[in-house]
């Protein structure tokens, strides 16, 4: 192939673009939509259940305080922290519950499945910046608050090319 | 007594040639990433060219010591954020045969499936990167956003963009989601189509061809002598790839080829990863069929599993050549030491013989198609 048709050939195969669809996701506008509620993990079966890893998820009724996920948490991050809740709130017998510094976690998710008692989970919240460090570290009465979602953006493919819709 | 033999050792004044200048590409230069190359350069011709890896290194080998075989996961994948399943695939296959486990035939599929996947990313960055070096804007752009289709497969599938931490000694974490199978056949089937239109912009384009075809001309001889590996060692006509020579989980069933190109210049080593994509998909397609359809993808650990009075060396093919993890165990929860042997610093050995004689504007091209990741060689 003589350079002449190479160029032209390269340059045509850029210009077919103009007339198909933007690839972009416009974010603040739109968000992504993601398979389910979040990571869980299920310790009966041994296996978790595929979704975001995001901002976490407290049940309060059903966690002890066994400190299991911020065990699980030293070796990764150090994110977690058992801290007191308030006598008046609903808790268990050692009223500690985790408390979480999203300045450290790395959304590894490890410390779900460390939760034997299906207390910790994972939301498709995943924004989280804050202006101040302590604005990062949620406390239990935080993590107990279910994100408000609204992702309903998916990758559709047609025959001119794939687009967020 | 001269002024230099009172300094220190490595201090020493160097003698200057008033023709030799040298150069100092990087620490924080765009053309070098985390590392600095000091080349030594006469007019346009590079002489002599040193490079100098190190800067981000973050001690992952000695940090493996002091976890547990679980939590290590998420900061051994950290040294190459985006082939995450690759680099923590040697890991987990030593994990597995130290502590016992039996890893389901499911499992296995997932793993090799996540892999490729996360192999695509790499190689679709690593274009992008590449085209940027050539000033070919347009190749920056088209596998940026290509690359999303995969990174929307993974997200689906770990949970996470990057750093996935999906892969566990016993399985993966999840199962994959329902429809999976369909979104990642209508995606991956697409990217087969798009990916044939980057020859017309990019590998067939002259102008890429006359800037990198016989510059950086690696031999056979040479690229074995050194001990490259994976791309680099293809591309110089070696058919070495570690998914065929020593196939691990279920690579073996799966029907793909290795490709390798003879000429052994910056050319041939920029488009094997590209005809490697291209494989993948493959790879994908056909582990998606023969999949079992049901089953358990996780054999459920021991809390804090310890392993015997031994060591274990697996080896993996990854996005940039052979790595290898060395484990030993010494009957704790936490490995004695964790040793990875990572494809980049491999093909880094080949760079000063690469540009020895080339033209200064050659570098970029010739450095970059040495599949090198800064961060992976530092560790």
């Amino acid at each position: 192939m003589g350079t002449a048709t190479g160029i032209i050939k390269a340059l045509n195969s850029g210009v077919k673009h103009l007339a198909r669809k933007r690839f972009t996701l416009r974010y603040p506008e739109q968000k992504l939509k993601f398979v389910g509620d979040g990571y869980r993990y299920d310790p009966v079966t041994g296996v978790g259940v595929a979704g975001l890893k995001g901002r976490h998820m407290l049940f309060h009724d059903h966690c002890t305080g066994c400190q299991l996920c911020s065990i699980a948490c030293e070796g990764v991050a150090e994110a977690i922290a058992m801290v007191k809740v308030p006598e008046t709130h609903k808790q268990n017998k050692k009223s500690i519950m985790p408390q979480i510094d999203y300045g450290k976690c790395v959304f590894c998710g490890l410390c779900v499945d460390a939760c034997p008692f299906y207390a910790l989970y994972m939301s498709n919240d995943y924004e989280l910046s804050s202006f101040t460090k302590e604005g990062l570290i949620y406390t239990p009465a935080q993590l107990q608050v279910k994100p408000h979602v609204s992702q309903d953006a998916e990758i559709k493919i047609t025959d001119r090319g794939a687009t967020h819709g | 007594m001269t002024m230099s033999a009172q300094l220190p050792p490595g201090l020493q004044l160097e003698k200057v040639d008033e023709r030799i200048m040298t150069l100092n590409v990087g620490p924080q230069h765009p053309g070098s990433g985390h590392m600095r190359i000091i080349v030594q350069i006469d007019g346009d011709y590079i002489v002599a060219c040193d490079p100098d890896p190190g800067y981000v290194h973050r001690g992952e080998e000695k940090m493996a010591e002091y976890r547990n075989y679980i939590t290590n996961i998420p900061h051994l994948e950290r040294p190459v954020i985006h082939d995450s399943c690759n680099i923590l695939y040697p890991y987990v296959l030593g994990a597995e045969e130290l502590l016992g486990i039996e890893v389901p035939e499911r499992a296995k599929y997932v793993r090799v499936i996540a892999a490729e996947l996360n192999r695509c990313v790499y190689t679709l960055y690593w274009l992008a990167i590449y085209g940027i070096f050539l000033g070919h804007s347009t190749m920056f752009m088209w596998p940026s956003g290509d690359r999303e289709l995969f990174i929307d497969l993974l997200e689906k599938l770990t949970g996470a963009r990057v750093t996935h931490a999906y892969f566990i000694p016993g399985g993966v974490r999840n199962d994959m989601p329902a429809n999976f199978e369909d979104v990642c056949l209508r995606q991956v089937r697409y990217f087969e189509k798009r990916i044939a239109e980057y020859s017309d912009i990019f590998y067939d384009n002259p102008i890429l061809i006359s800037r990198t075809a016989n510059t950086g001309v690696l031999s056979r001889n040479d690229a074995i002598r050194l001990g490259t590996t994976g791309s680099v060692l293809r591309a110089s006509g070696v058919d070495y790839d570690v998914r065929k020579k020593e196939p691990y989980d279920v690579y073996d069933s799966l029907d793909f080829e290795t490709n390798v190109l003879k000429s052994g210049d910056s050319y041939a080593r920029s488009k094997v990863p590209w005809l490697d994509m291209m494989e993948s998909c493959r790879i994908i397609r056909d582990a998606l069929s023969k999949m079992p359809k049901s089953g358990s993808v996780r054999t459920k650990l021991k809390p804090n599993p310890k392993g015997g009075d031994t060591s274990v060396y697996k080896r993996v093919e990854s996005g940039r050549g052979a790595l290898g993890c060395h484990i030993v165990s010494r009957k704790k929860p936490e490995p004695y030491r964790v040793k990875l042997s990572v494809g980049s610093f491999r093909n880094l050995i080949a760079m000063p013989y690469l540009l020895k004689g080339e033209k200064l504007g050659n570098m970029p091209s010739v450095y970059w198609s040495l599949n090198y990741w800064p961060v992976e060689a530092d560790r």
